[in-house]
């Protein structure tokens, strides 16, 4: 999240989305409605990461133990490529994409009225001029 | 593990890891398969036994072969090459090998035949020590399998003598 603008944001309380604006502007009520469309838009979740991380690395290491059982058991070494193949396009497609499963628990940026009632206290008088300086920059 | 190209290559990582560790796992059981194959060669006739233009001995033979590979077989097996080796022994040279017949088996299900064939390449001595001399048959075989290190083996089969005199002048 180094690079992200989002921590940037949360200094000032104000929520800087890099994704669509009118989804941070607090406009709720406008959301996509097919899940296809809403992993493609969202982020995952603190949560949802975690989440997902844990399912892929379960999906794919019961994918490979069902593929190595399914290809001793019936002698054969090409059912168990494909159903590993099988099992770990199964994991891409559950764990990659941002599904809205994994944004159930979203982060609550602070609204933008919120924020410009409480500015960013200031540290000291021989700072205030960088710090001043920094926020122009930041404000662009 | 924040955007969706990060996850997918951590999973395509974890993925190529578990494949490398399937790969392993099944030819490390390779190593419990204790084959028990049976094979029996016998020389139907000496074809031509000759001294060659440049000085060496050459034999040429028709062979009688029936063998059985299939324990050689596992689930992780690509093919079997087997071939037939001369082995003797001269005054120069304390073992000599010198390969009659080959053939690749690639199936389980054709990995017992008998054939009944002139030898695929001549014996052919390094010197003309091969009057009369007693030659062992040993059946070589390499098992080449999908994922692991190729297997080798072999078994003796039975000896031969071979003419005291050339049967055909060069």
């Amino acid at each position: 999240m180094a690079g992200r603008s989002e921590f940037s944001a949360s200094a000032r309380g104000v929520s800087n989305c890099s994704t669509q604006s009118y989804l941070c502007r607090g406009d709720s009520h406008v959301f996509p409605s097919s899940p296809v469309l809403k992993a493609r838009i969202n982020e995952m979740d603190w949560q949802g990461q975690k989440h997902a991380e844990m399912l892929m690395q379960i999906f794919l290491v019961f994918s490979a133990v069902a593929a190595f059982g399914a290809g001793y058991l019936m002698h054969d070494f090409r059912l168990m490529m494909l159903i590993y193949a099988g099992g770990v396009v199964l994991t891409a497609l559950v764990t990659v994409p941002n599904w809205p499963y994994f944004n159930r628990h979203p982060l609550k940026w602070l609204d933008p009225s919120e924020a410009e009632k409480h500015p960013k206290p200031q540290v000291s008088n021989i700072t205030s001029s960088s710090s001043s300086k920094k926020k122009a920059s930041k404000n662009k | 593990m924040h955007s969706a190209v990060q996850r997918a290559n951590t999973v395509a990582t974890i993925a190529a890891i578990l494949l490398a560790t399937i790969c392993a796992a099944a030819s490390f059981l390779d190593a419990f398969n204790s084959p028990s194959l049976q094979a029996h060669v016998q020389v139907v006739k000496i074809n031509r036994f000759r001294r060659q233009l440049d000085g060496n001995d050459e034999v040429k033979m028709t062979l009688k072969m029936s063998m059985d590979l299939t324990s050689l077989f596992t689930w992780n097996t690509k093919q079997v090459f087997v071939f037939l080796a001369a082995e003797y022994e001269t005054d120069t040279n304390s073992l000599n090998q010198v390969s009659l017949w080959d053939h690749i088996v690639q199936e389980k299900e054709r990995a017992s035949f008998q054939v009944k064939v002139p030898t695929k390449y001549p014996l052919i001595d390094q010197g003309t020590n091969l009057r009369g001399k007693k030659v062992g048959l040993v059946l070589h075989w390499h098992i080449m399998p999908i994922s692991g290190r190729m297997i080798q083996g072999k078994m003796p089969l039975s000896n031969f003598s071979l003419p005291d005199s050339y049967t055909t002048r060069s």
